[in-house]
């Protein structure tokens, strides 16, 4: 009875990831491919646009940890029921449902030199600083960043939520009785006993960094300025079906598999530790 | 759960809840609402504009919406997005109830096995193996209808729909199955009589993940619905978007309309979405 749902998996997922390790180590061009062994790793290794990509990567991760403290503030916010807290909850999670595309779409404009941004920034008075981050290599990522910060709030704010409604509350009383104000049980208490809950949403919030974010790039900036919002993933479909190097993005998706790979893996062996 | 919300519902504490540092929260979380809501805000805005009302930022006017469908063919678009959906889906269904039932409660050789390699497969990122499946497809010259994308879909929800089933069905009581056994039924009959219906929850949050995952993706639908008569909504809209001469009141009132079904299916089930993300950790 598991033979349909293991023949799917094997066909298209195990197969071509076993095909991209081999096409990796050839000169693949979609048609033909000779066997050049590891060469494309040695070559790639030493290129700086590669680099560049990884960079992105890394400056991407910066973003993580305000993608998982903003929504757990929210959510010690919304889990102290205050009036309308569960409307909220449904307003905040709201975006999740809609498509990278279209956020895309609106940050790009968004962002732009006539953007609302600007607007915005007139509107309070600080008309003297005109911003267009687009236009620049750092600061087009940054705008991704904020994108994807933004996008990530209703998941983790729903982890944190489901997280802090199975919390022991007479702890939190406790705590209140000795004379704790709210940041040290915020701290002391609700924090750690949310770790399996942070540690899940650190991982699908890390995922999403490096996996999630192709549609967002593609409308939004397109990868650019130059490669400066040029991530792993984008990269693999850029190599591949804008340059035709079929081999060499195949290697790119074998090194964002084992990336991904050993993030799962902590992740898995954090949790079976704890149980 | 449901005997919580009606104590908070009926709240005989209701005035006390007003502190002066409540109500600050509660404008502090209004302000988060705006910068949530943002986008839709900005979408409905623009989208009743024209494109010359949206470059000088004044006046508003339905030409856009009235343009709509000769500038994009959304009905044709929302098709194609229901049609690879609705069969993408209907695999997914079909093979992760078959397997999460026979991992939760058949014994047989390799299961464990078997139930790792379906599972690890979630580790693997959509782009590592996109052009391989991409070259794979095209040789069976899949690429011109709506099977390959369908099939890549179906493949990218099987893990995480497998897992799902497979923990919904192991917190079935094995009495029931084996009742049922001992009964004369088949494994196939225990199946289908029995387990299937009892887990129409778990069915039904598999069917809400992916409907939303499958309605808003960009990338499969771009390189493996070749025939740009079957792209779906978002693809048609991600590849317009990307060019620089575009519409934008017009590609905003596609939004809208893209977004529609997903945020409907999402107020509706908002539960087993909820329950379905939180799943994952495996409790």
């Amino acid at each position: 009875m598991s033979v349909p749902a293991f023949a799917l998996v094997a066909l298209l997922l195990g197969i071509p990831i076993l095909q991209a390790v081999y096409y990796s180590m050839t000169d693949w061009d979609g048609i033909t491919a000779h066997w050049i062994g590891p060469s494309t790793y040695q070559r790639e290794l030493s290129n700086p646009t590669f680099w560049r990509v990884l960079e992105n990567n890394g400056l991407l991760l910066i973003a993580v940890p305000v993608a998982i403290l903003i929504p757990l503030a929210i959510a010690y916010v919304l889990n102290r029921h205050i009036p309308g807290w569960r409307l909220f909850r449904t307003l905040f999670f709201l975006p999740t449902a809609i498509s990278w595309v279209v956020i895309g779409m609106v940050a790009a404009r968004f962002f732009a030199q006539q953007g609302s941004l600007n607007e915005l920034l007139r509107g309070m008075g600080l008309g003297f600083i005109r911003t267009d981050l687009l236009s620049g290599e750092r600061t087009a990522l940054l705008a991704v960043a904020i994108a994807f910060v933004w996008s990530m709030v209703g998941t983790n704010t729903i982890i944190f939520l489901t997280g802090m409604a199975t919390l022991d509350p007479t702890l939190d009383e406790a705590a209140r009785i000795d004379g704790a104000n709210g940041w040290v049980i915020f701290k002391s208490i609700t924090v750690p006993q949310l770790k399996r809950f942070l540690q899940f949403s650190f991982t699908i919030t890390v995922i999403s960094a490096f996996t999630a974010l192709f549609s967002l790039i593609f409308v939004m900036t397109g990868g650019g300025p130059g490669y400066g919002t040029t991530t792993l993933e984008f990269f693999v479909y850029q190599t591949a079906f804008a340059k035709g190097a079929f081999g060499l993005g195949a290697m790119l998706g074998v090194v964002l598999f084992v990336i991904m790979a050993v993030i799962g893996l902590v992740q898995l062996k954090l949790l079976r530790t704890d149980d | 759960m449901t005997s919580y919300v009606a104590n908070t519902r009926i709240a005989p504490r209701r005035r006390k809840r007003w502190t002066p540092s409540t109500t600050l929260l509660v404008v502090l979380m209004c302000l988060v609402t705006v910068v949530m809501l943002y986008p839709f805000a900005f979408m409905v805005d623009n989208s009743l504009k024209t494109q010359a009302q949206f470059d000088s930022g004044s006046g508003h006017s339905l030409s856009s919406w009235a343009k709509l469908t000769r500038v994009i063919p959304v009905w044709r678009e929302l098709l194609n997005s229901t049609i690879v959906a609705v069969l993408a889906i209907a695999v997914i269904l079909v093979v992760s109830s078959l397997a999460g039932f026979a991992f939760a409660k058949l014994r047989y050789r390799f299961a464990a096995l078997v139930f790792l390699g379906i599972v690890a497969a979630m580790l693997i990122p959509m782009q590592s193996i996109i052009i391989p499946a991409y070259v794979n497809l095209s040789k069976l010259h899949l690429l011109s209808g709506y099977w390959a994308a369908v099939l890549v879909y179906a493949a990218l929800g099987t893990p995480f729909a497998t897992f799902l089933m497979a923990t919904y069905y192991r917190s079935l009581p094995d009495e029931l199955v084996e009742a049922a056994i001992v009964d004369g039924l088949g494994y196939r009959a225990t199946f289908l009589r029995i387990a299937l219906p009892m887990s129409v929850p778990a069915l039904v949050t598999v069917t809400v993940l992916q409907f939303i995952q499958i309605w808003d993706d960009l990338l499969v639908g771009l390189l493996f619905l070749q025939n740009p008569d079957n792209r779906t909504i978002t693809v048609g809209l991600g590849i317009l978007s990307s060019g620089r001469t575009t519409d934008i009141p017009v590609l905003m009132a596609g939004s809208i309309v893209s977004a529609i079904p997903a945020i409907a299916v999402y107020l509706i089930f908002q539960r087993q979405l909820v329950n379905g993300l939180t799943a994952g950790m495996g409790k």
